[in-house]
């Protein structure tokens, strides 16, 4: 037997590489100080000029990190978004009983807040969000004017039914509030109409409950969610699917491809028009109001803030995944360099880029597409970039399955 | 030669006590009712038979498909009569058979379900047909379908106990590598996440524990079936497997596993130990029904050959089978290529994601798919790390679109012909390193042949 095992041995090429890597090593390193080089272990030592592997980190607290998550960025920022909800509802109330220039004035500020917060809570999409299907129910855009419009005049509407998911909430509010080729007077008399009016309240009823349910579900869930960080790795049956650090990420990464990457620049771009690739600008967020980039520049950042564990009201960094992956000391090797950096910091230097191409864009982004395409493209394809590094990298860095489907690996 | 003869004969034509078979027909139908359960509880059925459009077959069994969801309701409660003709030992031999077929022609369905596990147990009920497992503590002899047998030649107990053996023995060979012993991945990455585990969670986040742990495994599964089959040292050996067993089934999510090998190892006890079992299954209506008689299970002189030739074959299969990597260039835990069928057991973590493209014939231009039109999110995520199942979704793709005309909103009209040009962009991370490119994104993999020849259009993996 003992035979077998040396011919196996010699078998393994990988094993003579390290034997002779590990000599050369040895050699070459052999007068260096050798240490810990990492600030943020127990042990760092900042004499040590080459790493030896040793450094040592405190277990990481996935309690610690999930509560930081949900006590410092999900409630608070849907704490937010209801009262955000509020004043467009107090607003829309305003102008229903008294339309006036002004009044519509406030309601479009207050759907523009009110649609700014949305984008730092809809990639959260857990629990009743995720099975309601509220970013269906609040932002799926583009609006079916034909179905709204058909709506108001007849004064007849069903939004508990799917196939009026387009004609309400934000994308609705954006055509009612903006519609283009209008002029604010003409937008003022059509929404001054009986119809219209009791519509803008019935689309504002339904935003407003809506933000209550997910409210109402999260303040009531939010022991379980936190406490629910199984021991084993996605493990066996009663967790697999519910553990919270998988739901997050899962979620989060699902939200990002499509509904960001897909969602607020692919499809405008064209990049999913089948073969021609041409762009199709009525397919931008706020179409009628005519300013998108706010929106998407607005959704990146909440992302990286929300992984990276910040305080959604004061900014400050708590423990997130940025942390987490830096515990497993998960590394990336990067392209252009070829040099092994961390993933937390690949990551985040990718939001940063995607964050600046974007910013060095200009609105109406539904014309820039057409009449700057090479800078909208330069921007999608961060974006892009994005989606395996957390898609692959991050997910596999911290143990958690992409598949939804609770299954045996072996 | 004598010496060799002598061993030959201790080893195979021994006459020996029959209970260890017994107890194993009935552990093992046990186990078997028990998984198939589970796995129908789960809805595991519709969700990995039923649901899914396309499968990912084996090369060579493109032939072998699903049924419908009435068509899989009998086959899965074909399996649950099965595996209680095992347990029970009525009409045993055609309970295993059947046993055999459905449960083989279930996991040739789709490799993306493969697991080594599955692999065992299809194995083990093969060398089942072949054993004696119902002459004696099973409804066969008590009904007198087929006479009762006290003594069998050895060969039929020790057939089980070279496959467990194996499996052991080549999962221990499997860990004899760089990663495992000398990074210890993808163990250390693992229990970083275990860090709240009972007890020993404290110690996880320590590499050193992962590598006591990696060495420790892989020392285990080379030395426990030379334990197992010692006298003295069994009973040790027998509580490592426990606690082996027990610690990966807490840690990991691996399904029954666990379980079986626990169960399956019984087999290397005593008789003794089996007759002991066997007492306390019984009923008092037939108990002590070991009369003193020593009549042996004997084959009839026209199977003898032919059972030796097919158990023959049937093992060096497996002992060359896992060799077969090295007929591949590149590193076999990147390109995956005769990795299957081998006892690699938890050794890579791997993740991916992979686009594909259709390309139209005139201007190559190409159109983005979304995977999840065609795929579970299981078998996209199975997919986008091994090549073979990379190429036969992109042949699958090509079928699809072959003829397709699509209308543009440029007013264009687009016919993408016969086998349109499939590509893939397909990021990978091996060992959590950083993800990096899979294949060749300019290969048109609709004319890249399926088959067992290396596939050259997967990049090298570069350290």
């Amino acid at each position: 037997m003992q035979l077998h095992l040396v011919f196996f041995f010699i078998n393994m090429k990988n094993t003579i590489n390290y034997i002779l890597s590990l000599s050369f090593l040895i050699l070459i390193y052999g007068c260096s100080k050798q240490g810990c080089m990492d600030a943020n272990a127990l042990n760092y030592d900042d004499s040590a000029n080459k790493d030896d592997n040793s450094c040592e980190y405190t277990p990481f607290d996935k309690q610690a990190l999930l509560t930081n998550m949900t006590e410092n960025y999900i409630l608070p920022s849907i704490q937010e978004y209801k009262s955000k909800i509020e004043s467009l509802d107090n607003s829309i109330n305003n102008f229903t009983s008294n339309p006036s220039e002004e009044n519509l004035e406030n309601v479009r500020t207050e759907w523009k807040n009110a649609l700014l917060t949305w984008q730092d809570i809809s990639f959260i999409n857990i629990g009743v969000a995720d099975y309601s299907y509220l970013i269906n129910k609040t932002n799926q855009f583009p609006a079916d004017t034909t179905s709204i419009d058909e709506s108001i005049s007849s004064g007849a509407w069903n939004f508990d039914n799917a196939q009026f998911n387009s004609s309400k909430g934000f994308p609705a509010l954006d055509y009612l509030l903006y519609k283009r080729g209008l002029t604010n007077s003409e937008i003022l008399t059509n929404l001054s109409m009986e119809n219209a009016k009791n519509y803008l309240t019935a689309i504002s009823d339904d935003l407003l409950q809506n933000s209550i349910e997910i409210h109402d579900d999260w303040v009531s869930k939010k022991s379980e969610f936190i406490n629910n960080n199984a021991t084993d790795l996605s493990g066996n049956e009663s967790s697999s699917t519910g553990e919270s650090v998988s739901v997050i990420i899962n979620k989060f990464c699902e939200h990002y491809e499509f509904w960001v990457r897909r969602g607020k620049l692919g499809l405008p771009l064209g990049k999913f028009n089948q073969f021609s690739g041409q762009e199709m600008p009525h397919l931008v967020e706020c179409y009628h109001y005519g300013q998108s980039l706010p929106f998407l520049i607005r959704s990146v950042e909440s992302i990286k803030k929300y992984i990276n564990g910040f305080n959604y009201t004061t900014g400050i960094d708590g423990p997130g995944f940025d942390d987490y992956m830096d515990f497993v000391e998960a590394s990336f090797v990067n392209s252009t360099t070829s040099e092994s950096e961390n993933l937390s910091v690949a990551i985040n230097n990718q939001f940063d880029e995607i964050i600046s191409k974007l910013n060095a864009l200009n609105d109406p982004l539904s014309v820039e597409v057409v009449s700057n395409k090479s800078a909208v493209e330069e921007a999608y394809e961060p974006m892009q970039d994005l989606v395996p590094k957390i898609k692959v990298d991050m997910t596999s860095a911290l143990g958690v399955l992409i598949t939804y489907a609770d299954n045996d690996g072996d | 030669m004598t010496a060799i003869n002598h061993w030959s004969n201790k080893l195979f034509y021994k006459k020996t006590e029959i209970e260890p078979l017994a107890v194993f027909r009935i552990v093992f139908g046990l186990m078997m009712f028990s998984s198939t359960v589970r796995f129908i509880l789960k809805g595991w059925v519709k969700e990995f038979y039923l649901d899914p459009k396309f499968h990912f077959t084996y090369y060579g069994f493109d032939f072998i498909k699903p049924f419908e969801e009435f068509g899989m309701n009998i086959i899965f409660g074909g399996l649950i009569v099965c595996t209680l003709l095992i347990t029970l030992g009525l009409f045993y031999r055609f309970g295993i058979v059947t046993y055999f077929i459905l449960f083989t022609y279930i996991e040739l369905i789709d490799k993306t379900y493969y697991l080594n596990h599955y692999y065992f147990i299809s194995l083990i009920s093969f060398l089942l047909i072949f054993l004696p497992a119902n002459r004696y503590f099973s409804l066969d002899t008590y009904f007198g379908i087929c006479t009762k047998k006290n003594f069998t030649p050895s060969w039929t107990i020790n057939v089980l106990k070279i496959q467990i053996g194996i499996v052991y023995f080549f999962a221990g060979i499997a860990k004899l590598n760089y990663h495992w012993l000398f990074e210890a991945q993808p163990l250390i990455n693992w229990l970083k996440h275990l860090t709240d585990f009972p007890i020993l969670g404290t110690f996880f986040a320590e590499d050193y524990v992962a590598f006591i742990f990696s060495w420790f495994g892989a020392i285990f599964d080379l030395f426990i079936f030379f334990i197992l089959i010692n006298n003295k040292l069994r009973i040790y050996g027998y509580f490592f497997v426990v606690v082996f067993h027990l610690m990966t089934a807490l840690m990991f999510p691996i399904g029954v596993f666990p379980l079986v090998m626990i169960g399956s190892t019984l087999i290397f006890f005593s008789s003794n130990f089996h007759k002991k079992i066997i007492s306390l299954l019984s009923f008092s209506m037939i108990k002590n029904e070991r009369i003193p008689d020593t009549k042996e299970y004997e084959l009839k002189a026209f199977y003898k050959p032919i059972y030796k030739t097919i158990l023959i074959t049937f093992f060096i299969f497996q002992l060359i089978l896992p060799f077969r990597y090295l007929l591949y260039p590149g590193k076999l835990f990147w390109t995956e290529q005769g990795y299957r069928f081998s006892w690699r057991v938890m050794l890579i973590e791997k993740a991916g994601y992979a686009q594909f493209y259709v390309h139209e014939p005139v201007k190559d231009r190409n159109m983005v798919i979304s995977n999840k039109d065609f795929l579970t999110p299981q078998q996209e995520k199975m997919m986008a790390t091994q090549p073979d199942m990379i190429l036969q979704f992109a042949h699958h793709l090509s079928n699809n679109f072959e003829d397709s005309i699509f209308y543009e909103t440029t007013g264009e009209i687009i016919n993408l012909g016969k086998k349109p040009k499939i590509t893939a962009d397909v990021k990978v991370a091996l060992f959590n390193k950083g993800s990096r490119s899979f294949i060749d994104k300019k290969v048109n993999l609709s004319n890249e042949k399926r088959g067992f020849k290396n596939k050259n259009w997967v990049l090298p993996y570069e350290d």
